[in-house]
Parts: structure tokens; C-alpha cells; sequence
């Protein structure tokens, strides 16, 4: 290829404080490529992309433009240069349209000084029809799906001509439908010869897509190599430093104890077929199969947050007929020994704005009366902080300031401080970089070897694979097969799902 | 245009689900009906003396809701508006000439709003307790000024709301002149439309929109149209007048809360500020026809507030 590249970083460095965020990183783009840029949270990746993108200054290095050396100061500047973001967090403004969320900041005017309507909407019809989509431009954007969201905020950024664009993590809110769609706009830009920069933790998506991948490693490009060239495993090797069978613990020694938890009889709607599943104790169970195929609604039916037609729980020998009060289920099940670690951590699960012992204390705390003094729990805490190796400053320092990670180890670590003896958890490692993913698989299979029992449900099935000693396959809200983990393949679960 | 287009498109005014313009519609249709209702049961009430004087009334609330409305959009509050209005009145019937005082009463509201806008975006205090605080600090000057009604207005002043120009009664044009700036300022500008960014979201600053300094001039514009409802009244009543701002707060709240605008900040409309505007002051004249004491009038209004901000949907942007 002798193509100029659009981008090329050379030597790029740059410190936070004491830490090197980036150490002498070159990275350049190609037009008419996808490229995929990988690596742990922390890696350097959102650096790397928020000085492209102007929002970061780094200490040293070169960005050249089509081999023009340039400076970018402000996310203007590289939106001039011709370099847009899309952000992870979706920045646009719920009560504006379609087109002033496009031309917000910059909007063209009427000779006699108003906001001119007219035109934004003829060009914020013209972009979105590049984009296939047939959205009034007057609508506000409140109004719109979160996939809709999402295509309005890349159609932002080609409004500015852009011909590289950074997409971080598009798909972390889109259903598979959507990534489809999105798919294709991307690869529609790619033919325009635009350079797309693409950051992701799904696999499957970087092979489907992506021409090139980069590969950081605390800071340092560790490889740019053809996606075509390396698999999957090699890639995660890459990234880690290690073998994807070393991210999960061993499993147990498979003799079976006695059952902690089952559920009898659940019919989840009035037309689906009755549930029956057990989970022992040292054992760690998956609902795994296809997407929202009612593996949500199964876990969440034990503590109330779904309200099934029919069917008995049984915790420890206790029998509780379902459905459960949606207001009391999950003080309940957690007076019964039940933890629930829900999906959603930020919503559902941590209070953001509170400590780290605060969160975890809470657990503790809710077995007392309201009225009673709440207590610190300060050796507790210490040493749930310790034994999980939580990373904080301390343990005043608001858990909404933690990682992913270490939120994630947080949440668990409330449960596990309470001394609950049968977990349900939802996505144990959503949004979780590769390293404290297999830390938090190390957590969950230490909790079983200490006798206690866990239901999962993941939307990675070689997580449920790794990591679960047993799987029930979930299709159509009822369960289709069961299997032993270890022998179990992605191929021969989709197989069971869909064979009946 | 087709009578079913129209039928559709009204429809879609009610349910304001394409619009961030909040819920105007229903106050119009509620003063609609209480205007008739009044013009029944109030034989006074539709006489052109009367509807002249219901403007007279209007057009300081409009003025100081118009400038409420900009602080309210991006999720503020002012209290300060009537000491503001007070002061003004104050500092025009000082005895000395009108090309000191008139320009001091502006100063004096630039002053109040950047104290304001500088302590809410610089200090991060409560919009509450900043211009809570404010309030007692114009008051408590005020009171030095003048410490009971009194004292002469420039006659420039007392000219400009009082009798007729061209053939039009004076306080009405000033209605049109507060609607045509309000409009302006709030829909015909990218000022206002970035006061709905900023009260939309916390990601105006991403766009490229300077939110700070925005806020801080809403809140210079919200004084400053206080200062200009301040001389209204003060030529009205020709005199300098410590109280007479007292309930203007709570009621330019009120008018704009009544128009659909959300204190949530980012929903609103002007023509629903002064739908809510004229339904309160219609409301006050209405009362004052069917002889209702002033105290029981402070009350229902207080009354209506509540009500209104309680059925207040919060944070429905796009419903």
C-alpha cells in the first residue's frame, strides 16, 4: 500500500501525574480502513483517541495529516481538521431536534441574525440520508430509540466532512439488529476511503469488520497487525499478556452437595412451558442461549423484579411460592442468604455518589433496624477491600470514582460481606477490562469452593463456558437443554437452543 | 389548509410530544374559558377600561416573567426580581436628575444579575440561596434609600407608561416591545437556543457552548428586566415604593411555571409565559371585580403554584 496515511501519530508520550498513560505510541490510519484499536481499560486507548480528537495535548510526539504536521487544541480544531468523535456517552440534547443537536454551536444563521432553520434541515436530511436513515429532522431527539441516538451522534460528526471518524464502543447500547445496521454505515464509509477508528471489547464484531487492529499494552503498542492475520485467542493473548485459558479458574471437583436453590414450576408467561433448575452448593450454573430469551426474567423472578405467572422457589430447603412482592423480594431473599448482583451496577446497584465501605456496609447495615445506629463495619470493610483487592485510595473515596473493575468487586463485595451463601448475578463482567475479568471469575469460583452456589447469566457464552461448571440452555422463556460445562461449546449450545 | 391537517396538528400542540415548548396549549384553554366565564359573571369585566387596565397590570409581571423564564431554562431560579423592582423604584424617586438616576437603576441591575450569575456559576451556590441572598442585600438598600413610599419620579419616566402614543395606550405597547424581546431573545436567537441546551443536559459544554457564561447572562437579562418592570411601576404610581416588588417573585414564578415551562430547565415557550402571564394577572383583576380580599388573593395564588408544579410532569423531555 503507498496510500498517504489520513493519520499518523509518531511517538506519542503522555503522563498523568506520575503515571505514563502513553509511552511512545505510533499509530497511523489508512484510508478506506476500519481500525480496530484493542486493550484493557487503562490501556492508553481513550488517551490515545482523546488527543486525536483534541481533547487531550500530549508531552511529545507528532500527529501529521495527510502528512501535514498539525496541532489540535480544542475539539473544534480537530472537528476542523477533520477528525470526529463519537463518545461513548451519548452527549446529545433530548429536547433539541435532530438538526440543532447536529449544528448545535455552529448554527448557520439568516442574514437577519436568527438560527436558520431551513438550511440545518436540508443538510440534516442530506447527511442522514447517507446514512440510510429516514428520520425527520424536526423531531426532538428525546424522542428516538437509543439506537436512534446513536446513528444521529455518527451523523454528527460526518456533517463536519470529516473523513476520519473514532467510534468508542458504538455498540455497548445497541441489540444485535442495530449493530447490523451500524455495520453497514461503516462500511459504507469505508468505501467513501474514510478512516474509521474502532473501539470495542467484542471480538466477534472486530473479525466481522475490522481490516487492521492495534493492540495496546500499558501504554505502548504492543502490535498493528491485519485482523485476518491473528485469532481471537491471539488477540486476547496480546492484550493480556497471557492465555485465554488462564483467565478462568479451575472448576470444582464436580461431587455433588446438596441443592441450595431451586426453582419449580415457574411458567414465566401464561403460555410458556414450566421451569425446573437446582444449583448446588460449590457450584456456579449458567443460564445461558440466545439473547432475552428469558434468562433475565428467570433470575429476576426469585427476587421479585419479575412477576412470573406461576412456580415455587425453594432457598435452603425453605419453600417460597411466586410471585414475590416486587417491594420486598430483594430483603427477603437477602435475609434468606440470596445476593443479587444486577446487570445495570450504576443503576441497580451501587450508589455512585457514596463511599466504597459505605456500599458495602449498606449490606450489612440493612439487617438492623432502621432506627438503630448505623455502624462502620471498619474491619469488615478492610478486609472485603483486602481479600478482593478492590483498587481504592481508601475506603471514604466515592465508589463512582472506581473502575469498572473495581465497582463491579465492590457490588460483590457487599454480598459477600453480608455472608450470603447463594449469588445470582447478572453479567458479571459488563464493561469489565480483560485483567479484572479474570479476577472477578477467580471471586466468583473461590465464593464455590467455599460452599457456596451461583446463577449466572451472561451474554458472552465462552465467559459461561469458562467459567460455569453447568448450563442450562434457555430458548423461547423456558429451558431446552441442560450440559456439563466442560465439554460444552458455543456451537453446541446455539445448537440446542434452536434444535426442537 | 385542510380542517383534518389542522385537527392533527392541533392535536399535536396538546400533547406537545414534537416540541420542546412545553404544556401551553392547556393554559390558554383555561384562560380562554375563565375569560368568558368572567365576562358572565363580572359585568365590569369586558369593558375596554377595564381590559386597558388588566394590560396596565400585566405588563410588569410580563416583563419579570419573560426574564424568570431565561434563568428557569437552564434549571434556575430568581428571587431577587422584586427587591430588584423595588430598588428601582427607590433610586428613580431619589431627588436628582433622571440622566443619573435612569442610568443607575441599570447599572444596579447589571450589578444584581452578575452577582447572581457569578455566584451560581463560579461558586456554585444554589440558585435558591444566591438570590435569596441577594434579595436581602437590595432590600436591606432599599430600605436606606426609602424607607416608606415617597419622593417624585423623572417626569420622562412617568410619561413613558402613562397616557397614549400614536393613539396607543402606553402600557400596551409596552406589552408588544416585551413580547417582541422576549421572542427574540428566547426563539430567534442562538442565545436561546443554547439556554435550552444548557437546561437539557450536562453535555452544552461538548458542543462547544460556553454554559457558564450563558447562565450568567440569563441571569443579567432576568435583573435587567426586572429593573425595566421596576420603572414601569414606578411611573405608574409616581412614586418611589420599598414593598412593591414584594410578591413579584412568586409570581413571575407562578406565570411562568402556569405557561409550561419546566423549573427542570431545557422545556418552555414565550407564548406560554404570556398565556401564564395574563391568566394569573386576569385571575387577580377578576377577583378584585368580584370584590375578593387581597390576602385571600395572595393565597390562592400560592395555592395555584403548587398545583401547578405538582402536576408538573418533571423531566419528560419530548412527551
Amino acid at each position: 500500500m503507498t496510500a498517504v496515511p489520513l493519520v499518523s501519530m509518531t511517538s506519542i508520550s503522555k503522563a498523568f501525574g506520575s503515571s505514563l498513560a502513553l509511552r511512545d505510541v505510533s499509530f497511523e490510519l489508512l484510508p478506506g480502513t476500519v481500525h480496530a484499536l484493542m486493550g484493557e481499560n487503562g490501556a492508553g486507548k481513550s488517551t490515545l483517541m482523546k488527543i486525536l480528537a483534541g481533547v487531550v495535548r500530549p508531552d511529545a510526539g507528532t500527529i501529521l495529516r495527510n502528512g501535514v504536521p498539525v496541532q489540535m487544541n480544542s475539539p473544534r480544531e480537530a472537528l476542523d481538521a477533520g477528525v470526529s468523535t463519537v463518545f461513548q456517552e451519548l452527549s446529545l440534547l433530548p429536547n433539541l431536534t435532530i438538526a440543532e443537536n447536529m449544528f448545535l454551536g455552529r448554527e448557520p444563521l439568516t442574514p437577519s441574525g436568527r438560527i436558520d432553520n431551513a438550511a440545518m434541515a436540508r443538510a440534516t436530511r442530506e447527511t442522514l440520508k447517507q446514512l440510510d436513515l429516514d428520520l425527520d429532522p424536526g423531531r426532538l431527539v428525546g424522542g428516538l430509540t437509543i439506537a436512534e441516538r446513536q446513528f444521529v451522534e455518527i451523523a454528527r460528526g460526518i456533517t463536519a466532512n470529516a473523513d476520519v471518524v473514532i467510534l468508542d464502543e458504538p455498540t455497548a447500547a445497541l441489540n444485535a439488529a442495530d449493530v447490523e445496521i451500524l455495520n453497514r454505515h461503516i462500511r459504507a464509509l469505508k468505501s467513501q476511503g474514510k478512516a474509521i477508528v474502532y473501539i470495542s471489547h467484542r471480538m466477534e464484531e472486530i473479525f466481522r469488520l475490522c481490516d487492521v487492529v492495534s493492540v495496546l499494552k500499558d501504554g505502548r503498542n504492543v502490535a498493528t497487525v491485519p485482523v485476518a492475520s491473528v485469532s481471537p485467542q491471539e488477540l486476547i493473548a496480546m492484550m493480556v499478556g497471557r492465555d485465554i485459558a488462564e483467565l478462568f479458574p479451575p472448576r470444582g471437583d464436580g461431587a455433588k452437595s446438596a441443592v441450595a436453590l431451586s426453582l419449580d414450576g415457574i411458567r414465566l408467561t401464561a403460555d410458556s412451558p414450566p421451569v425446573r433448575l437446582d444449583v448446588h452448593q460449590g457450584e456456579i450454573v449458567a443460564l445461558a442461549g440466545l439473547e432475552g430469551q428469558g434468562q433475565r426474567e428467570l433470575i429476576r423472578s426469585i427476587i421479585g423484579q419479575y412477576q412470573p405467572v406461576a412456580g415455587t422457589v425453594e432457598v435452603k430447603g425453605r419453600r417460597i411460592a411466586l410471585p414475590i412482592a416486587p417491594a420486598s423480594g430483594v430483603r427477603r431473599m437477602q435475609a434468606l442468604g440470596v445476593g443479587f448482583v444486577p446487570e445495570d451496577r450504576k443503576d441497580e446497584g451501587l450508589f455512585l455518589d457514596l463511599s466504597v465501605a459505605h456500599n458495602i456496609a449498606i449490606g450489612l447495615n440493612s439487617r438492623h433496624s432502621a432506627l438503630s445506629i448505623a455502624r462502620r463495619y471498619r474491619d469488615i470493610i478492610q478486609d472485603a477491600i483486602k481479600s478482593m483487592a478492590i483498587k481504592v485510595s481508601r475506603p471514604s473515596a466515592p465508589v463512582g470514582s472506581l473502575s469498572g473493575g473495581n465497582q463491579q468487586k465492590a457490588l460483590l463485595g457487599r454480598y459477600l460481606a453480608l455472608g450470603s451463601d447463594i449469588l445470582l448475578v447478572e453479567e458479571p463482567t459488563r464493561g469489565v477490562d480483560i485483567g479484572a475479568k479474570a479476577e472477578m471469575y477467580k471471586l466468583l469460583r473461590d465464593f464455590a469452593n467455599r460452599g457456596g452456589a451461583v446463577l449466572v447469566l451472561s451474554r458472552e457464552t465462552i465467559e459461561l463456558i469458562g467459567l460455569c461448571d453447568r448450563l442450562y440452555v434457555v430458548h423461547g422463556r423456558s429451558i431446552v437443554a441442560e450440559m456439563p460445562a466442560a465439554g460444552a461449546s458455543e456451537h453446541a449450545i446455539l445448537e440446542a437452543a434452536l434444535q426442537r | 389548509m385542510s380542517a383534518k391537517i389542522a385537527g392533527t396538528r392541533i392535536a399535536g400542540v396538546v400533547s406537545a410530544r414534537d416540541s420542546r415548548h412545553g404544556l401551553w396549549f392547556l393554559p390558554l384553554l383555561v384562560g380562554l374559558i375563565g375569560g368568558v366565564a368572567l365576562a358572565a359573571t363580572a359585568a365590569d369585566f369586558a369593558t375596554t377600561q377595564n381590559l386597558l387596565n388588566l394590560a396596565a397590570q400585566a405588563a410588569p409581571l410580563l416583563l419579570v416573567s419573560i426574564g424568570q423564564m431565561l434563568v428557569v431554562l437552564v434549571r434556575g431560579l430568581d428571587l431577587s426580581v422584586g427587591s430588584v423592582i423595588s430598588l428601582s423604584t427607590a433610586i428613580l424617586s431619589i431627588d436628582a436628575p433622571a440622566t443619573v438616576t435612569i442610568p443607575a437603576v441599570f447599572v444596579m441591575a447589571l450589578a444584581v444579575g452578575l452577582v447572581n450569575g457569578v455566584a451560581v456559576t463560579r461558586f456554585h451556590v444554589h440558585p435558591i440561596i444566591a438570590t435569596l441572598s441577594v434579595t436581602g442585600i437590595a432590600q436591606g438598600i432599599t430600605m436606606l434609600v426609602r424607607p416608606v413610599a415617597g419622593g417624585t419620579i423623572p417626569p420622562i419616566v412617568t410619561v413613558l407608561v402613562n397616557g397614549e402614543f400614536l393613539g396607543i395606550y402606553m402600557p400596551l405597547i409596552w406589552v408588544v416591545v416585551a413580547i417582541l424581546a422576549g421572542w427574540k431573545l428566547i426563539h430567534g436567537s442562538r442565545f436561546g437556543l443554547h439556554l435550552f441546551a444548557i437546561g437539557g443536559g450536562d453535555t452544552a459544554d461538548t458542543f462547544g457552548i460556553a454554559s457558564r457564561r450563558n447562565i450568567l447572562l440569563a441571569y443579567v437579562a432576568c435583573s435587567t428586566f426586572a429593573a425595566l418592570a421596576g420603572m414601569f411601576l414606578a411611573g405608574r404610581i409616581a412614586s418611589g415604593d420599598p414593598n412593591i416588588g414584594t410578591q413579584y417573585a412568586v409570581d413571575s414564578i407562578t406565570a411562568v411555571a402556569l405557561g409550561g415551562t419546566q423549573l427542570a430547565g431545557g422545556i418552555g415557550s414565550l407564548q406560554g409565559t404570556v398565556i401564564g402571564t395574563l391568566l394569573l394577572s386576569m385571575l387577580a383583576n377578576g377577583m378584585n371585580l368580584l370584590n375578593v380580599s387581597s390576602f385571600v388573593q395572595t393565597a390562592i395564588k400560592g395555592l395555584i403554584l403548587l398545583a401547578v408544579i405538582a402536576i408538573q410532569p418533571r423531566k419528560t423531555i419530548g412527551l
